[in-house]
């Protein structure tokens, strides 16, 4: 066959096309079950450090975390009706995805989007530490639009449902050195035992425009400026406000107050 | 050219970076960490090697029409396998690479190289030609990583070389270094510093400007 004649052209390109693409879906379809034990893990681990359960710095190994992350008490929130649903899988749901779904997300109202989203899940899933039989810590998913990407953390609540124990980004691009110190976790650490409502119950946790005066009034509120990256920490502000405020969790931990939750009996599955 | 220069001109002599300044994307976007800047080197080089051989190999069944498509086609399905390895052994990796090794597809040097090298040479020059390419590649990648991460963060390779001030240490970091306008600044010095070493790497000037006309002093 002439090399040039397009029959061979047609034949060579259907070749080729067949030979490449059994070999991109051969690699998805091997490594797939290794991709997801990752993501797994990945999500155990910023997890299990919001819950105190872990000594400081201790790292157990892969298969024990997430051993220790599948005992937690994790349940699904519909956040709009402020109650638990018990009919999706908090293992499986994909609450990204659900953000563009048409049953499972929702549009935010332009007046409440103050973390500029745009849409969000209906539902998230909030990971629960049991101690003596009564909530000891809540973790809940947040994120916001930052100045180049999309934040993506966890905070974690104690009893009160008020005073943050802990705070984790996991995942963001803002601009390195600056933006990114949002991940540091000497900032991280000065989020601890800061409240996120102030006494008539509206969120008021921000980041401050400097360093905040220890003792000061506004201590039990603000966290530490990061320097040269006030577009970032307005972010991480707006974020709060809008996850605590009436159009994220707000009611449910309304509800949560009201119904305190109880531990799982040991053994019932 | 032996095989012993195939392999090695790559490197400095017929650097794809300074000499022919391809692939310089990456090279900037991802060189603020050397461990990014090394596992993107390998898969670059594993890419090229791949591609190359591939091509090499159907060379003479290709025809002229259709090239393009066939080695853009075998190019990208290298990049996707690559792409899912990483995302399952080096899942921390792959995040802060990102989108950069997807864009593998994209970089000059591997349908430079299919072109330039693959399509006239059997299978074992274009392998060869592809490794001292990777490693050429690789090179500048490490020099540039090692001077940002060193000098951005203190540290190499995540292990704190220099204390930092807000740790008690001595040296305040220079965030600039991590920006990606940085890498164009140690680009531009290397490339300076090679040809001043290597003047035959000087291109010559496609003309030469009129002499401004003199003013009359007044």
């Amino acid at each position: 066959m002439n090399k040039d004649s397009p029959a061979k052209a047609l034949l060579v390109v259907l070749v080729t096309a067949l030979v490449c693409s059994s070999l991109v879906s051969a690699a998805v379809v091997i490594l797939r079950p290794i991709q997801l034990n990752n993501q797994m893990l990945e999500r155990s681990r910023n997890i299990m450090q919001l819950t105190g359960l872990l000594a400081e710095g201790e790292i157990p190994p892969d298969e024990q975390m997430l051993e220790l992350f599948r005992s937690m008490d994790i349940r699904m929130v519909d956040i709009d009706q402020a109650v638990f649903n018990n009919e999706l899988d908090p293992l499986d749901f994909d609450q990204r995805r659900a953000v563009n779904n048409p049953e499972l997300g929702v549009v935010i109202p332009s007046t409440q989007d103050l973390a500029n989203l745009g849409r969000r899940s209906r539902f998230a899933p909030v990971y629960m530490v049991f101690r003596d039989g009564t909530l000891d810590r809540l973790i809940l998913p947040v994120n916001g639009t930052g100045m180049w990407s999309m934040l993506y953390g966890y905070i974690a609540l104690e009893a009160d449902l008020n005073t943050i124990a802990g705070m984790v980004f996991y995942e963001q691009s803002e601009t390195p050195g600056l933006g990114d110190q949002i991940t540091r976790p000497h900032w991280l650490e000065l989020w601890h035992g800061r409240h996120v409502y102030n006494d008539l119950g509206n969120p008021r946790f921000r980041v401050a425009e400097g360093q905040v005066a220890l003792g000061s009034e506004a201590w039990l509120y603000e966290v530490d400026a990061l320097s040269g990256a006030t577009v970032t920490a307005n972010a991480v502000t707006s974020l709060i406000h809008y996850w605590f405020g009436p159009h994220g969790y707000q009611e449910f931990l309304g509800y949560l107050r009201e119904h305190p939750p109880t531990a799982p009996v040991e053994g019932s599955g | 050219m032996s095989s012993k220069q195939t392999l090695i001109a790559p490197l400095i002599k017929e650097n794809p970076v300074t000499l022919h300044v391809l692939g310089i994307c990456s090279a900037l976007a991802i060189t603020n960490s050397l461990t990014s800047s090394l596992i993107m080197s390998v898969a670059l080089t594993s890419v090229l090697m791949f591609s190359n051989m591939a091509i090499s190999l159907v060379r003479k069944h290709l025809p002229s029409s259709v090239r393009l498509i066939v080695q853009i086609t075998i190019i990208a399905s290298a990049v996707a396998v690559i792409d899912q390895v990483l995302t399952a052994y080096l899942p921390d990796a792959a995040r802060t690479l990102s989108v950069y090794i997807a864009l593998i597809v994209t970089n000059c040097i591997v349908l430079g190289r299919a072109e330039a090298c693959a399509m006239q040479n059997g299978i074992g020059v274009s392998i060869l030609d592809a490794l001292g390419n990777g490693l050429g590649y690789s090179l500048v990648l490490i020099v540039v990583a090692t001077i940002r991460e060193l000098f951005g963060n203190g540290a190499l390779m995540g292990y704190q070389v220099f204390e930092l001030t807000h740790e008690g240490g001595w040296y305040q970091e220079n965030a600039l270094f991590l920006l990606a306008p940085s890498a164009f600044f140690i680009i531009g010095f290397l490339v300076w510093g090679i040809r001043t070493w290597k003047p035959e790497q000087n291109e010559k000037p496609e003309f030469k400007p009129e002499p401004l006309p003199v003013r009359e002093s007044r």
